[in-house]
């Protein structure tokens, strides 16, 4: 116990160092990616879909080229950017509609309980729905894209966000403090935005960022099938697709979308660490 | 608790009631003039509405449904338009592939993630711990997908050591068909796993802020006992949610990795008739797969109530 006494002051202050590293890398990678995607938006250095039979498959390092050309004599710079763009902009709408709805749900059926089986259920409907499929689906009636991409994930991602909403709410409201606030006479409104939504901010945005990096993972697994992203657009999943169905998986064509979307993927995962070690000081401090 | 129980089970009942109204809808809405599709472009309108009534796709739709539902409820799962193959005989030829493969990721996923999460929550603030946090971020951001085309390039093409896709039936040769289930549940499993470990390690850091816990660390447990013993039961709760959530997830990754490997699984039979646009398999096979979905969230909320009876009461 006496080691205790002594302790959370110098560990506290480690605690604080430590926790901007992640915040830093992670918010320097996603601005990183947000940027060449907001470029690629005014200016790329080729089109995307204009093929040139005289360059096919220039290897990385060409002049005017720098990631090559693909099978077509495409550019892949100009493709990677475009890609990244379009990652960011799905994973970023989706996560954050998802969050906005599953965060008002969740809420509500820990709150309300009248309320909370409806929600559930729903919630429990939607998630049953095996995602990809409701994709491919969606992607058959109103014709596959941004807008149906956008649609389905955050169809399919809006449950999770519900879920852990209404669990982690339920964990609070469960607390003493809680009784105590009611004791007092505040009302379901004042605690769920005064004591809960502060209280399980931490694993919100944790989960934001995970669904954010979902979204972006998604995006991509859904244009490798290729119910996701198609030509005249871009993605980095789509990219993968191709460079596997046209030239197997042993080209290196098919490592730089990849390589994109991991970076991306750490990019916001790291931010979102940092994040909540940022905004709850409670869990530096107070971790043992 | 067996009201509980009880309460659950009608639920179950009148959520998949629900949801295959939707599927039905969803599906029918997709299928477009299912006739047409079939009997191709060159068709004359006379000849699509004699198939169409043929098959019965002219009756109100509601007539449809019910008509499905009754039969589905019979055991009747349909059958294909074109091959007449039975719905519930394709369902039973894939299951072989896509269940081991589903499962098998979900467990070692398990096996992999529970110790190593709280392994790195109890570590957080040493080099080890942060290692497996850092494995766990960088197994995240990798896709399903391309996870399953490195592995089969060093595994498969640059090793030798295991197939890069294809299935060989289990009654022909099984340990050809575990050669080829090992790299997909491999790739299903790490992936799954990281995510897993991600929340173990949140969840049980979250735990290890409060007031119980210290109060136990107080009481004279050591750290380890403590975080066993009082914390994991609490972070139990979250981490079950996030296992529901895995389970759905689950199915979807399946989907890729089945098309990343070419196994002849579920998924992509499913990814055949909706492009064959035979509706009622189709229908009928995803209402299997609901219901195996749904069937795991049954068990994780009756596991809700089990570990948490501040719920089962509250109920």
């Amino acid at each position: 116990m006496s080691e205790n006494i002594k302790a959370p002051k110098i560990r506290a202050k480690k605690g604080r160092k430590k926790s901007r590293l992640p915040l830093i890398m992670g918010a320097s990678i996603t601005l990183i990616m947000v940027i060449i995607g907001l470029i690629s938006i005014f200016w790329i250095p080729l089109d995307v879909n204009e093929s040139d039979p005289s360059i096919r498959m220039l290897p990385i390092g060409t002049p005017g080229h720098l990631f090559g050309t693909d099978y077509l004599g495409r550019d892949v710079t100009s493709m990677l950017m475009t890609g990244v763009r379009t990652s960011v902009i799905i994973g970023a709408c989706s996560a954050f509609l998802a969050l906005f709805i599953g965060t008002m749900f969740g809420m509500l059926a820990a709150s309300v309980s009248k309320l909370d089986e409806p929600i559930m259920r729903t919630a429990d409907i939607f998630m049953a729905m095996p995602g990809i499929i409701f994709a491919l689906v969606l992607a058959s009636t109103i014709g596959a894209g941004y807008l149906t991409t956008i649609f389905a994930l955050t169809s399919f991602f809006t449950p999770a966000f519900v879920r852990v909403t209404r669990a982690s709410s339920m964990r609070v409201l469960a607390e003493d403090y809680i009784s105590v606030a009611r004791l007092y006479g505040r009302g379901k409104l004042f605690i769920t935005f005064r004591h809960v939504l502060p209280n399980i901010s931490s694993i919100l945005i944790v989960q934001f960022t995970i669904y954010f990096a979902a979204g972006v993972l998604s995006e991509a697994g859904l244009s490798f099938l290729g119910v996701g992203i198609n030509r005249p657009s871009v993605s980095l999943g789509m990219m993968l697709h191709e460079a596997v169905e046209q030239i197997g998986i042993t080209d290196p064509l098919g490592v730089w979308p990849g390589l994109g979307i991991v970076i991306l993927v750490i990019g916001l995962n790291l931010l979102g660490d940092g994040l909540r070690d940022y905004f709850d000081p409670r869990f530096s401090q107070r971790a043992r | 608790m067996g009201r509980f129980i009880l309460r659950r089970l009608v639920f179950f009942a009148i959520t998949l009631l629900i949801t295959s109204v939707l599927i039905f809808a969803l599906i029918r809405a997709a299928g477009g003039n299912v006739a047409a599709i079939l009997l191709g472009k060159n068709s004359s309108a006379e000849e699509i509405l004699k198939l169409s009534t043929e098959l019965g796709l002219e009756r109100p739709l509601p007539v449809q449904y019910f008509e499905w539902m009754n039969n589905f409820l019979h055991g009747d799962l349909g059958q294909a338009f074109r091959s007449k193959q039975l719905a519930s005989h394709l369902i039973w030829t894939q299951a072989p592939v896509s269940v081991p493969l589903s499962l098998g990721g979900l467990l070692l996923a398990i096996i992999i993630a529970i110790p190593l999460g709280t392994y790195a929550a109890k570590n957080f603030n040493k080099p080890s711990g942060a290692f497996v946090a850092l494995l766990s971020q960088i197994g995240i951001a990798i896709p399903v997908f391309w996870a399953g085309l490195l592995l089969s390039l060093v595994f498969g093409v640059h090793l030798g050591l295991l197939p890069t896709g294809g299935w060989v039936p289990w009654t022909e040769n099984w340990v050809g068909s575990l050669r080829s289930l090992v790299l997909p549940v491999f790739t299903l499993g790490i992936v799954m796993a990281s995510t897993l470990t991600r929340y173990t390690r949140t969840a049980i850091l979250d735990v290890m802020n409060e007031d119980f816990v210290r109060t136990a660390r107080a009481s004279g447990m050591s750290r380890r006992v403590a975080l066993i013993k009082v914390g994991l039961r609490n972070a139990s709760l979250p981490l079950v949610t996030v296992l529901g959530l895995l389970a759905a997830e689950m199915v979807g990754g399946t989907v890729i990795i089945e098309k990343v490997y070419s196994l002849p699984g579920i998924s992509r039979m499913i990814l055949d008739n909706v492009t064959a646009r035979e509706v009622v398999v189709v229908q009928s096979t995803v209402m299997v797969i609901v219901i195996y979905v749904m069937t795991i969230n049954l068990i994780i909320d009756l596991a809700y109530g089990l570990l948490d009876p501040r719920i089962r009461v509250g109920k």
